[in-house]
This record gives C-alpha cells, sequence and structure tokens, in this order.
C-alpha cells in the first residue's frame, strides 16, 4: 500500500513533460500521433497506459496549458470511441478513429428521449431498412456538444415486436446529414447553452454506420456509460469539474468566513467527505492498475461525488448572504488554476442543480447501487418483458 | 502509488475473521439484563496473546512484532466486526504511552511484558466531562523525595478492571505527564461503569495518594501522538462494524418477505442501503490512508487520523441506526445482536471525543499550515 501519487521525478513524468517542452505548442494531432490523447487505448492507437501513466499525462497535458482531450472531445476520445475498438467493422474503424483521436471530429451521445428519460430502454427513434441504408425519425434531448460535434452516436428502435431492451441498434450518423435538426436548450443558469435538443427528420445513414449489429444497441449503450472517465480524479463541485473542498477551506480561511463556528464544522464535514472521495477515485486507478476489471465502484464514486459536490457549492455560496443573488457575483477567492467548465463558485452552485441529474439521476444511481453492487432484488418493470409496440401503446392500460 | 491492500494484509486479515468467526459467541449477552461480566473477557485473552496481538505494533527491539498500522488496521478491524471483548484497546493504548514517553528501560521491561502477554494496560486520559485534550486534568500527580502519588479521578477509561496497570495523564507542576499504576496498588480504586455498550469494559478511577511511576519522556506532543494511534483503532473497529450492520441489513432485506416482495426491492429500503454503502466505502477508504499515514510517518498523518475517526464514527453511528430499521420491530429486541452494534457505533462517537470535536482539530491543523489544501 503507497498513498503517495506519481511525484515530480517519476520518469515517466519527466518523458511526458520533456515532449511536451519539445512541442511548445503541442496539437491535438501531434499528441495523438503520441498517444498522448487517448493514451488508456491499446496500439496503435493508444499507448495501452496504466491508470497511473493516464493519470501523469492528464496532469503533463493540462501543465502545458492545453485543455485534455477527454475534456474538449470527451465522447469520442473516451465513452464512445473506445466501444468501436471492440464492436465496429475494421473500415468503421479506420474511417473514424483517426479524426477522432486527432480531436478533428468530436462526437455527441444522441441518447435520451423527451419521453423516457431515465427509462431509456423505452426510447421511440425508429430506423427502417431501406436498401443499403437506414431511415431515422424521432426526437433526442439532453445532448451535449451536439451542436458542436461532427459525429453523433444514436440509439434507436430497429424492431418494435421484441421488448424494449432488445430491439434497439447504434449508428454513427454525420451531423450534417440531411435532417438533422440541432436546437440548444436554455439551461436555467441562463448561461451559454450546454444541452441541445435533436430532431431526426428521414435522416439517411448508410447501413455500414451500424455499430455492432441489430439488437446489440442496449448492450453496447450500457458499456459506454459504464466506462470510467479516468481523468476524473478531483472530487470537484459538479462531476468532478469545478473547484474542490479544498479550494473551499482555502476561500473561507482567507476570508476568515471559516471563523464561523456553524461554518466551520459543515466546511469541515465537506473537506473530509472531500478527501476520502479522493481516496475512492485513487482506489479505483489501483485497482486497474492491479489488474482486477473496472467494477461498479465508480458508480459508488458518483453517488458520493454528486450530492457532495452540491453541499459544496451550496455552502460557498451561503457565505454571500443576498450577494449572492446578484447574476455572476464573486463568491470565495479562488486560486488560479484551470477548473474546465465550472470555473467559479457561482457557476458551479447554478449549474450545480443537474449534477443529480445527468449521467443517471441519482435515485438511478442508488437503484443501480443497490441491484448491482448490493445484489437487492431488481426494481419490477411490468414492461420489461413485453413486446416493444404492446408497450408503446399510447398508455399503458391501468394494472389489472 | 497503489491505493489497494496487498496480498499479506488481505491474509492476515483473513486469519483474524477466521479466528474471531469461531470464538465470539453472543449467546450470553443476548439474555436480558446481561452485562459486560458476561462478556467473556477473560476467556478469549489467552488465545489473542497465542496470536501475539498485544505486541503486533511493538517494536522488535522491545519484544514486540514490529509490524505495520496497516497490519494493526487489519486485526483491529476484524476485532470490530466481531465485537471481540477483550482488552486489546487498553493494552495498546498504554503500550503507545509508554512507547512514546517511557524511558527504555520502562520500555524494556513494560512493553517486553505487554508483547509476551503477561501485561495488561489501560489508558486513563479522560475527565468526568469527556475532556481528554484539555489543560487541565481531573487527576493531579506530585512527587516527594523523588516518588510521585497520584490523587483525583479519571473517567471513561476502557478496560481499566482488566488492566494490571493503568498509564494515568496527571497534572503536574511542569503540565500534564504520564504515570504509570498498579491497578492493585493501595489508593486504587476501579469502579465498573453501567456502560451500554457491554462487550466493552469501562470504568472510572479513583486514586488516593496512589504511587505513581513518572514516564519520564511525557512531552507536550505525546498525547496526540497516542491519541491519533487511538483514533485509528477506533476508526478500524468502526469501519469494520459499518460493513457488517450493512451486510446483516442487506441479507435481511433479501430473505424478508412482505406485500408478496423481498422488503429489499423496495426503493426506499434501496436507497438507504446504497447510501449506507457509499459510507462503508468512505469510511474503509479513510481507516487504510490514515494507517498507511502512521505506518510512513506521513507529515498529514494527524489530519487523517483524525479525517478516518470523525468520518468512521459518525457513519457507524448512522449505519447501526438503519440497520435496525431495515430489521423493523425485532432489531429492536434484546435477543437481536443489532444492538450491541448500535450501541458499540454510539460509544465510539464519544470515548475520543465528538466527531465535531475532530473536525475542528481538522480545520485547526489546516489554517496553521495550508500546504494540504494545495492540489
Amino acid at each position: 500500500m503507497d498513498f503517495n501519487l506519481p511525484g515530480e521525478n517519476d520518469p515517466r513524468r519527466i518523458e511526458v513533460r520533456n515532449w511536451f517542452k519539445a512541442h511548445p505548442k503541442a496539437t491535438y494531432p501531434q499528441m495523438a500521433k503520441q498517444g498522448y490523447t487517448v493514451p488508456h487505448w491499446p496500439r496503435p492507437w493508444g499507448l495501452e497506459a496504466d491508470p497511473e501513466l493516464q493519470l501523469i499525462i492528464d496532469e503533463e497535458t493540462k501543465r502545458a496549458g492545453i485543455v485534455p482531450p477527454h475534456t474538449y472531445s470527451p465522447i469520442a476520445t473516451n465513452q464512445c470511441g473506445q466501444s468501436l475498438l471492440t464492436h465496429a467493422t475494421d473500415e468503421l474503424r479506420q474511417e473514424l478513429l483517426p479524426p477522432a483521436i486527432a480531436c478533428e471530429q468530436r462526437w455527441c451521445m444522441l441518447f435520451s428521449e423527451p419521453s423516457g428519460g431515465s427509462d431509456l430502454g423505452s426510447l421511440r427513434t425508429t430506423a427502417r431498412r431501406d436498401g443499403d441504408h437506414y431511415i431515422i425519425n424521432g426526437q433526442k434531448i439532453w445532448n451535449s456538444m451536439a451542436d458542436k460535434a461532427q459525429i453523433g452516436v444514436v440509439i434507436v428502435r430497429t424492431n418494435p415486436d421484441v421488448p424494449k431492451h432488445k430491439g434497439l441498434s447504434i449508428f454513427l450518423i454525420d451531423m450534417k446529414t440531411p435532417g438533422v435538426d440541432v436546437r440548444p436548450i436554455m439551461d436555467m443558469t441562463g448561461e451559454e447553452p450546454e444541452y441541445n435538443e435533436v430532431f431526426l427528420t428521414d435522416v439517411r445513414v448508410p447501413a455500414k454506420r451500424m455499430l455492432g449489429k441489430e439488437g446489440d444497441g442496449w448492450r453496447i449503450v450500457m458499456e459506454q456509460l459504464q466506462t470510467e472517465r479516468m481523468g476524473m480524479t478531483n472530487p470537484g463541485a459538479v462531476w468532478g469539474f469545478g473547484p474542490t473542498a479544498r479550494e473551499l477551506i482555502l476561500g473561507l480561511i482567507q476570508t476568515d468566513k471559516i471563523k464561523d463556528p456553524v461554518v466551520r464544522d459543515e466546511a469541515a464535514k465537506i473537506y473530509v467527505e472531500g478527501e476520502l472521495l479522493r481516496l475512492l477515485t485513487y482506489r479505483n486507478l489501483s485497482n486497474r492498475i492491479n489488474g482486477k476489471p473496472p467494477g461498479l465502484e465508480a458508480n459508488i464514486g458518483k453517488m458520493v461525488a454528486s450530492p457532495h459536490g452540491q453541499r459544496m457549492s451550496d455552502l460557498a455560496k451561503r457565505t454571500q448572504g443576498p450577494a449572492g443573488m446578484i447574476e455572476q457575483p464573486e463568491v470565495l477567492p479562488l486560486p488560479d488554476k484551470d477548473y474546465g467548465l465550472f470555473a467559479n463558485w457561482d457557476y458551479s452552485y447554478w449549474f450545480g442543480v443537474a449534477a443529480t441529474l445527468g449521467v443517471g439521476t441519482q435515485e438511478i444511481l442508488k437503484n443501480s447501487v443497490a441491484e448491482r453492487v448490493l445484489g437487492l432484488p431488481r426494481d419490477l418493470d411490468p414492461t420489461a418483458g413485453v413486446p416493444y409496440k404492446e408497450v408503446a401503446r399510447p398508455q399503458l392500460k391501468a394494472a389489472g | 502509488m497503489n491505493f489497494t491492500l496487498s496480498e499479506e494484509h488481505e491474509a492476515l486479515r483473513d486469519v483474524a475473521k477466521n479466528f474471531l468467526s469461531k470464538e465470539v459467541n453472543f449467546s450470553k449477552l443476548l439474555v436480558p439484563g446481561a452485562t459486560v461480566e458476561q462478556a467473556g473477557y477473560d476467556e478469549m485473552w489467552p488465545k489473542i496473546v497465542e496470536l501475539g496481538w498485544p505486541g503486533i505494533v511493538i517494536p522488535e527491539t522491545y519484544g514486540g512484532l514490529g509490524m505495520s498500522y496497516i497490519d494493526l488496521a487489519m486485526i483491529i478491524g476484524e476485532t470490530g466486526r466481531y465485537l471481540a471483548s477483550a482488552p486489546l484497546f487498553g493494552t495498546l493504548a498504554g503500550a503507545w504511552a509508554i512507547e512514546k514517553a517511557g524511558s527504555e528501560k520502562q520500555k524494556t521491561d513494560l512493553l517486553g511484558s505487554v508483547a509476551a502477554g503477561q501485561l495488561k494496560l489501560a489508558l486513563a486520559v479522560s475527565d468526568a466531562d469527556g475532556n481528554i485534550d484539555g489543560e487541565k486534568s481531573d487527576a493531579t500527580a506530585t512527587e516527594s523525595g523523588g516518588s510521585w502519588q497520584i490523587s483525583g479521578s479519571k473517567s471513561y477509561v476502557v478496560d481499566a478492571p482488566s488492566a494490571d496497570k493503568i498509564v494515568v495523564m496527571a497534572n503536574t507542576n511542569a503540565g500534564k505527564k504520564f504515570f504509570v499504576v498498579d491497578r492493585k496498588a493501595k489508593g486504587v480504586t476501579v469502579e465498573l461503569l453501567k456502560w451500554r455498550d457491554i462487550t466493552r469494559q469501562v470504568a472510572n478511577v479513583r486514586f488516593d495518594k496512589a504511587p505513581a511511576e513518572l514516564l519520564p519522556e511525557s512531552k507536550a506532543d505525546t498525547w496526540v501522538w497516542i491519541r491519533n494511534r487511538l483514533y485509528l483503532v477506533l476508526a478500524a473497529e468502526s469501519a469494520a462494524g459499518i460493513e457488517k450492520a450493512l451486510g446483516d441489513a442487506v441479507d435481511y432485506a433479501k430473505e424478508r418477505v412482505a406485500f408478496g416482495r423481498p422488503i429489499g426491492s423496495f426503493q426506499a429500503l434501496k436507497h438507504q442501503l446504497a447510501e449506507l454503502k457509499g459510507m462503508s466505502e468512505c469510511a474503509t477508504a479513510g481507516v487504510h490512508y490514515a494507517a498507511w499515514a502512521l505506518t510512513e510517518n506521513d507529515p498529514k498523518a494527524a489530519i487523517a487520523c483524525a479525517m478516518a475517526q470523525s468520518y468512521a464514527s459518525e457513519a457507524y453511528r448512522d449505519t447501526t441506526f438503519r440497520n435496525i430499521q431495515v430489521f423493523g420491530a425485532i432489531g429492536f429486541t434484546w435477543q437481536m445482536p443489532n444492538h450491541l452494534y448500535y450501541k458499540r457505533a454510539r460509544s465510539n462517537a464519544e470515548l475520543l471525543g465528538s466527531s465535531r470535536h475532530q473536525r475542528e482539530q481538522i480545520i485547526q491543523m489546516l489554517e496553521k499550515d495550508t500546504s494540504p489544501l494545495a492540489a
């Protein structure tokens, strides 16, 4: 057991740092050639890097002043891109992966639908075979980066005659295809929109753009959602990003607000939880280094981390009193560094409402910890075994 | 970097688990009216001695096994998981005081005897108001003609009735010092308390001019050094106790059927149990980190120990409380073991000060030195 993180003199760190020194204005394509955009992928795409090396590359990328690829283009370099390695044909891989790992093409997930929410399996978007194409119709929602992405990973229903989870398939569509209409959604923060809705009207996609086979959709999507974000090592305010409890305590000390006995104890509680969350994340990294399969621990981590982040931003916000209700105020001083999207307490606070909604709601996450980690009986879903077309009739009849 | 237990640590834990699962038996404690007298304190001790546990972290120079605090946490965790009744806490605590503040001769004699299983100890620090860090102590030591005497009292002393010697923190003209007192010496009265946690002996000790031996290396930082280790011990007990109480609740929720379904299929229970699982993972991670930090003499060890104790004791209390709720009314009866865990959890959250108290220590340390806050 050794809780020291890879130090400043770690030979692997020195090697990575020297590369960045030799390439002072490194571009993503240059980094991709070096294997630094997807170090965790197998060769020739990546470096087969263990999590420790991933951590080093991540830290050195940030130190070089570059937005890490998993932040700039997360879907292509992480969750979905990787699944092409196992499920795509060689032709599809050669077509899509080089621009993906060079961050020349960004991807987005087109999963959620307005009618389904957490019950993704009940999605309504359809794809109908038409010669060597499929024709997609439906609507997707809560799609981050859909306005910036060139490739969309869309899950659709190809067979309504089987139970809902079985008739699904995945396509990789060009977002410029006629019939793809992306509309930004203004969220409650009023800041630049993070999410979009995507309308798909008679979108023609070549059959060879299907990932896996017809009916593989559910299994592949579950794999993609389970892929851990290895860059996410900080228990930041929103999904691991943004300031952490360490910055909270620092800000409270600097402003003397830590002297308030109630703030003091609450802040300490949040600090302790943040430190323990760090340990959980690093333990998951170690498990991977030690060859243990990526488990369900990531679910536990997110279950603890999301409300932790909300409590943290809430305490920061409350130290301001009514002044905190003005748009874009200075909350607590923050040390100068890259916090990603959530660069201040105010935005972390207002956006934080979504921390327990996005990437699976807190309730669904708890179900999954209870069922898949603790082994409690699965929840009843009366629609699970029923052919989709019967479920999809306008409304379910009431029981009995 | 490697944040997971080694196979050796896991093996050590499994040996302890295997031993305690056979040795510990609650049958006498689950009879209404049972007290700690029925806990079998003296019966298990010779076997624990045989396993070498009293000397596990005593340096080899003094006859101990000189193992690490991670090894210790493995064993203590299991004693916590099974609520093993034995004077291990007191013996470890007393031995740490002697290791930190004793002379070479005292260390050789006393620690050697502890490691050989011939000497049981207790550590008396708490005052009647529960304060363990106070400037003043309810006991005062005075010197005359080169020998010391203690008068006054100490409260909530774990394992005092079993101990052969009691290490006492007492006031002197030169601040707080540690002393060794024979439990059977004239002027020493041990009064067993009706402590709610009947798996643990807790007593008040009164001193009336009791002859005492000074531990001459007692310094201003002695107590904090010991306290960090005691935090680790209680936190390790608690973290494993959380696993046990959660595991029992999960098993019960899978078996118990109501309204035609196992109660564990209801989300109201699932969500509670999932939350407890999160707390359990955090508590265990905190204990491992604290044990590692003490082993490595890491500068953050004091924060790590206070974090482990503050978090684990609260999480243990929450887990054992909800464990009873999951069992329903049967979990509220004396004949079920649930209350033993709840009471241990509550007691672990009081013996070394409250969680809030430990959090205050953490903030004070961070105010003094903000370097742990650098990312």
